[in-house]
């Protein structure tokens, strides 16, 4: 699997597809949709679609595609090969989320959680292969949060197809199986061969599965911790693992929206206290004047110490 | 104004060999006074792309514009070189760097011609307009 588009800039989220095969723009298709490193707080999260004609499902089948869970590496590799080989009905196309990508999403000021974020993406590649000529008449798709919201969102976007959201479908069907390989071969290889755009020189990269709670990956979040800029790109800051480390072992960092309150965040922000009211004000000397709206607007001061 | 009869002394002849180093004003409040590894961290993601200024800081969206200091002026960065240890001695401060421009990061919308530091750059301009000598 090729993945230069998305190493030229692994800051943002990159779609990769196969070529679309004449036969599933001629007869009825299914689609199967996974995503493989939702949990991990390294890497990107890689969304994944699988599709070939209805009529096909049995050699599809026949490949011998299973959850990519189950299978080791090299075992999802030759079955990418494989799935490579049947060009001539089986099409993919994956949405790559960079890490940096969610930690934007997450973090923005109006928040944009994982879940939007993952049925924004599994949404786009349907859409992709519809708008590529895919005959599409069924999604199978895997989920870990409530199936039947899910399903009525993806039924309502796609109004004639056949919709099925179960939990466990890289296991029950094929077609999923397929794009959770393509998912999870996308993201293995991305993470392997992850280059750093921060100038880190030869970086570690026993960073384990990436899962918060493999040691490795915390001592390589230690390791990789700089007390003013927090992380490399590689890690989500929007995990709760990471944003724990940088609120003990990295300086703080106060933004306009945060959320903070009582005293201390009022008079950093400059604000008078509610407190402030029932202390005795200092009334030595003259009131000083206000400086003119011109002045405050640019926040300029006059500065006679330093 | 300060009660005690100490000097500060800014050694202007410093700016001489003063590094040009490249400024970043960020939109928040970092509790860090020192040095930081703008080159390996931060230098390197800035993104320049059709003339939208983009990077992350602590995992959140930053967009950038170029500032430069008004005209005739040089923005210097002072640093002192030792602390008195009463603030009855005089104090000593020297150029650590100076700079023509810097880049202004705005939290995910682009800093636009109503920001605060941006609006500032005028009033060199309007001080010497008001305070300036008149010519006949």
């Amino acid at each position: 699997m090729d993945l230069g588009e998305f190493e030229t800039d692994n800051s943002v989220s990159c779609r990769l597809s196969s070529p679309i095969p004449d036969l599933c723009k001629n007869e009825d298709c299914c689609l199967g949709i996974d995503e493989a490193g939702r949990g991990p707080v390294l890497g990107p999260m890689v969304y994944g679609i699988c599709f070939c004609p209805v009529s096909k499902k049995e050699d599809l089948k026949a490949l011998k595609v299973a959850d990519s869970k189950t299978l080791t590496e090299t075992e999802r590799e030759n079955l990418f090969m494989k799935l490579d080989e049947a060009k001539s009905y089986v099409g993919w196309a994956l949405q790559i989320l960079s890490p940096n990508t969610i930690s934007n999403s997450m973090l923005q000021r109006s928040k944009y959680n994982l879940n939007a974020l993952s049925h924004d993406a599994a949404i786009g590649l349907v859409r992709y292969a519809i708008d590529s000529g895919v005959q599409l008449k069924e999604v199978f798709v895997d989920t870990v949060g409530p199936a039947e919201k899910y399903q009525e969102k993806l039924s309502q976007q796609f109004p004639g197809v056949e919709v099925t959201v179960r939990p466990k479908a890289d296991s029950l069907f094929p077609v999923v199986s397929a794009a959770s390989i393509c998912a999870k071969v996308a993201r293995d290889h991305a993470v392997k061969g992850w280059k750093f755009a921060e100038d880190l020189g030869d970086v570690d990269t026993d960073y384990g599965s990436g899962y918060p709670s493999d040691p490795k990956t915390k001592s390589w979040l230690l390791k990789y911790l700089d007390p003013v800029f927090g992380y490399p790109q590689f890690v989500r800051f929007s995990w709760s693992t990471a944003q724990t480390l940088l609120d003990t072992k990295a300086v703080t960092v106060h933004w306009d929206d945060d959320e903070e309150d009582g005293e201390k965040a009022a008079a950093r922000q400059n604000n008078t206290s509610v407190l402030s009211y029932f202390s005795r004000k200092p009334s030595h000397g003259a009131h000083p004047r206000e400086p003119h709206r011109f002045f405050s607007e640019r926040k300029l001061q006059s500065v006679d110490t330093l | 104004m300060s009660a005690n009869s100490s000097v500060t002394v800014v050694q202007l002849d410093s700016a001489a060999q003063a590094n040009k180093e490249q400024l970043h004003l960020l939109p928040c409040e970092i509790e860090h006074n020192g040095p930081a590894e703008v080159s390996r961290f931060y230098s390197p993601t800035v993104k320049d792309h059709k003339h939208e200024m983009t990077v992350s800081f602590r995992g959140r969206p930053l967009k950038g514009q170029e500032v430069n200091c008004p005209q005739g002026y040089t923005g210097l960065v002072l640093k002192e070189v030792q602390r008195p240890s009463s603030d009855q001695e005089d104090r000593i401060v020297k150029v650590s760097s100076v700079f023509n421009n810097f880049t202004r990061w705005n939290l995910e919308t682009p800093p636009t011609s109503d920001d605060g530091v941006v609006m500032a750059m005028m009033w060199p301009k309007l001080a010497e307009a008001i305070h300036g000598p008149i010519d006949e």
